[in-house]
């Protein structure tokens, strides 16, 4: 049933957007490394997200877009002891990152008409980040919306007329905002269906 | 289309978000705190009453109190003796004529909370045009849970000389907590305790 819906969201999608030879369109499965603070506070590889990428092509080589996605980390922690001055707390901690980015971005193509484009890309924009740290039956929400820095580096495999695969690398690096005090970053390898 | 498309979403993306707690000990905790400035490794003795208490009625003025069951309640008191026994203290009776450097109380609570949520029964169909909506009225569902907590407390006995309202002082506290099962059984409760004294170090005498 997953499977189904996922086929026909991606389908609907891509003929939605995917009409005019100027666009591109991206949508991949997207895993999750955690660096820096994020890293620290849920060391488990996220294999929880889902990003989307549309393209315009101003010209032959340049585009410009936007990216939206969402990565969700989770670790179950084992019973440990936390301890703050004079107070000790023992327990299972479970903790959430979940993370949607919504970013402008500005895409070079080193061959748009090739079988193979490799391309490079920045994002800048926000994410909506939450974090939530559940012991006994209380959860400690911290959130924020930091201004976010995205390179990106990726391959477009042009399978058939206007279907293909990607694969990508992205580093977002989130500036410290809201609850947290220092940056949110993390990097994604995304694989998926790109369409032209 | 774009309600699909926003419904097929959802449902994908809550299929695959994590789980938090599986089984009732997951919610187990323990807290303990102390006053930093207070020396427990020049005290010997504690005294300690032989009953629990798990709950205090006050009617027309009367106070009674409900006492947990000696089964229950003696495995809960070997328990702490023999982690008082193994910082060094050693227990003398609870009377009049016994000077205990420490007092040692013990109470077991349980908490239950009532929520209750509802929900609208959705529906899509094409009748006079297509469209989502809500069936009228939403279904309510009560639900409910307990907690129990197992509360120690060291108190210093002389302290209440210095007090201005003639109190004792509590120097150290120790809540365990978790999601009651109604399995009469009472190892989470033993582990809790022995966890309490665990990550309380500075309670020795040694």
């Amino acid at each position: 049933m997953k499977r189904l819906i996922l086929t026909l969201t991606i389908a609907v999608a891509a003929v939605t957007f995917s009409k005019a030879q100027n666009s591109y369109v991206d949508f991949a499965y997207s895993i999750g490394f955690g660096t820096g603070d994020m890293g620290d506070f849920i060391k488990k590889a996220s294999f929880r997200g889902i990003t989307f990428d549309y393209r315009y092509a101003v010209q032959p080589n340049i585009a410009i877009g936007f990216n939206l996605g969402w990565n969700t980390f989770y670790e179950e922690k084992g019973s440990d002891s936390y301890t703050v001055d004079n107070a000790t707390l023992t327990g299972k901690q479970y903790r959430y990152s979940n993370n949607v980015p919504m970013l402008a971005t500005g895409t070079y193509l080193f061959s748009p008409d090739e079988f193979l484009c490799p391309y490079v890309a920045l994002g800048v924009g926000t994410m909506y980040a939450r974090r939530n740290t559940d012991m006994n039956l209380y959860t400690l929400e911290e959130e924020g919306w930091p201004f976010v820095l995205q390179p990106e580096v990726g391959l477009r495999l042009q399978a058939a007329d206007n279907v293909g695969v990607l694969v990508n690398l992205k580093y977002l690096n989130g500036f410290k905002a809201g609850d947290f005090d220092s940056t949110q970053s993390y990097f994604t390898l995304n694989v998926g269906f790109a369409f032209h | 289309m774009k309600h699909f498309l926003k419904a097929s979403l959802v449902l994908l993306l809550a299929g695959c978000y994590p789980q938090g707690p599986e089984y009732v000990e997951d919610t187990d905790v323990v807290y303990t705190t102390h006053d930093e400035k207070y020396t427990f490794s020049d005290k010997d003795t504690y005294a300690r009453p032989d009953k629990i208490v798990m709950d205090v009625k006050i009617d027309n003025g009367d106070t009674t109190y409900e006492y947990m069951p000696d089964k229950f309640a003696d495995q809960i008191f070997d328990k702490i003796d023999d982690n008082m026994t193994a910082l060094g203290y050693d227990r003398i009776p609870l009377n009049g004529d016994t000077d205990p450097d420490l007092l040692l109380t013990p109470a077991a609570l349980s908490s239950t909370t009532y929520f209750y949520s509802y929900w609208y029964d959705w529906w899509y169909g094409c009748y006079y045009g297509c469209g989502w909506g809500w069936y009228y009225p939403p279904y309510y569902t009560i639900s409910s849970y307990t907690t129990g907590s197992m509360i120690i407390t060291l108190t210093d006995p002389h302290s209440a000389e210095n007090s201005p309202i003639n109190r004792s002082q509590t120097v150290w506290v120790s809540a365990g907590n978790g999601l009651v099962n109604y399995a009469y059984d009472i190892s989470r409760v033993l582990k809790s305790i022995d966890q309490a004294f665990k990550q309380s170090p500075y309670l020795t005498t040694k």
